[in-house]
């Protein structure tokens, strides 16, 4: 095939394109009556939208802060200070997880689909892949979860359990949970502990993602 | 969101240039059901967006963005349904009028194009509307050579499919 061919097979193509019908366009898509009919109806889809996890994720997250503030506040004193350093650590981590996720809400609704293509879809993939950095920090309030229950009675009536137990499992925990904020990134996402880590529906459209933003650099790249 | 009704020459705007809807839609879905919803989704968008028009550019280069956007993102949102291939019982674009060849020639070439990437696909919708580079640049958001190279390699590709299936 020649240039010319082509260039007239392109030619026919593109009239075929925009000639066939097969698109049925109902008439009020058009509209300018039914806008409002089309504005409700989209707003149905983002309420069911708003059952997604991000926005479940911060409002549990809130009343779980809470909780944890009301816990702590009740916790003020020595006895209790174990606890109280693990409910207001766990707090804290949550609390930085749902400025994060706001973050984000903040900046779906600001995505702008009048950018140019590679810059509108570049934002909307590494929102995607941000996921990452709020379960990083999330991971960081585990070794909390084996300490909350300690106390200097238990150090001091039953120290080889603890020292020999529960001493070496927060630490356990605190090194696992240090190596996963280290290590839980988007190049390691081809590794087998990753993918049984994160082996779900959402993180398979964020390993997508990641994918297309791959794509969109080395489309980015001249002579590519 | 805007609850703000768009202006009404919006809408006379938007229809006068379906065809981009109608290009878009038949070159990101493979089904009409889907092309369907795209096409609502784009022009809900559309309207949704409109007062992010800037009348520094053209009218078509910003539903160019919109669209391709909207296409691009539903498109990957449904990338499982999509099949590439092109269904038996809708060979839409073949007209009964043309030669057999001519026929042949654009399924395959559909074919082809549902075969590119998103990003490429996106590409030749422009280059098919004889767009210019620097246009097309724009809207893609890459450089005027960029778009050369690109356009070149693709008809490159397109010409090789052809001369294999030839031989």
């Amino acid at each position: 095939m020649d240039e010319i061919e082509l260039k007239d097979l392109l030619a026919s193509y593109n009239h075929k394109l925009e000639e066939a019908k097969v698109l049925n366009m109902q008439s009020w898509v058009l509209n300018y009556q039914c806008f409002e009919t089309l504005q409700q109806q989209k707003a149905k889809l983002k309420l069911k939208r708003l059952a997604n996890f991000k926005i479940v994720a911060v409002v549990l997250g809130i009343i779980w802060v809470a909780f944890l503030g009301l816990l702590v506040f009740y916790s003020l004193e020595i006895s209790k200070i174990f606890f109280a350093i693990s409910a207001g650590a766990i707090m804290l981590f949550t609390l930085a997880a749902i400025i994060v996720y706001i973050y984000h809400i903040v900046l779906i609704n600001k995505i702008t689909n009048s950018e140019n293509v590679l810059k509108a879809q570049e934002t909307i993939a590494r929102l995607k892949i941000s996921t990452l950095n709020i379960t990083r920090i999330l991971f960081l309030q585990t070794p909390f979860y084996c300490t909350f229950w300690w106390s200097t009675k238990l150090i001091t009536d039953a120290p080889a359990a603890f020292w020999l137990i529960s001493f070496p499992i927060a630490l356990a925990f605190t090194f696992a949970s240090l190596w996963l904020w280290k290590n839980i990134s988007m190049k390691n996402a081809h590794k087998k502990w990753f993918r049984i880590l994160f082996n779900s529906p959402e993180w398979n459209s964020l390993i997508e993602a990641n994918n297309f933003l791959e794509e969109i650099n080395n489309f980015k790249q001249e002579g590519y | 969101m805007s609850n703000k009704k768009p202006p009404e020459e919006l809408f006379q705007k938007i229809k006068d240039n379906e065809g981009i809807i109608f290009k878009i839609c038949n070159t990101y879905c493979q089904n009409k059901t889907d092309r369907e919803d795209l096409a609502q989704e784009i022009v809900y968008h559309l309207l949704k967006s409109y007062h992010s028009f800037n009348d520094a550019y053209k009218f078509t280069t910003w539903m160019y963005r919109v669209a391709l956007n909207v296409a691009i993102s539903f498109y990957r949102k449904n990338k499982a349904d999509n099949v590439i291939t092109l269904p038996e019982d809708e060979h839409d674009l073949a007209d009964n009028h043309q030669t057999v060849e001519l026929e042949d020639n654009i399924i395959i070439l559909q074919q082809f194009i549902s075969e590119l990437k998103e990003l490429d696909k996106a590409l030749m919708i422009l280059y098919l509307e004889s767009k210019s580079y620097k246009e097309i640049a724009d809207i893609i958001g890459i450089t005027e050579t960029n778009v050369a190279t690109k356009i070149s390699r693709i008809k490159d590709l397109l010409k090789q499919k052809f001369s294999n299936l030839n031989h």
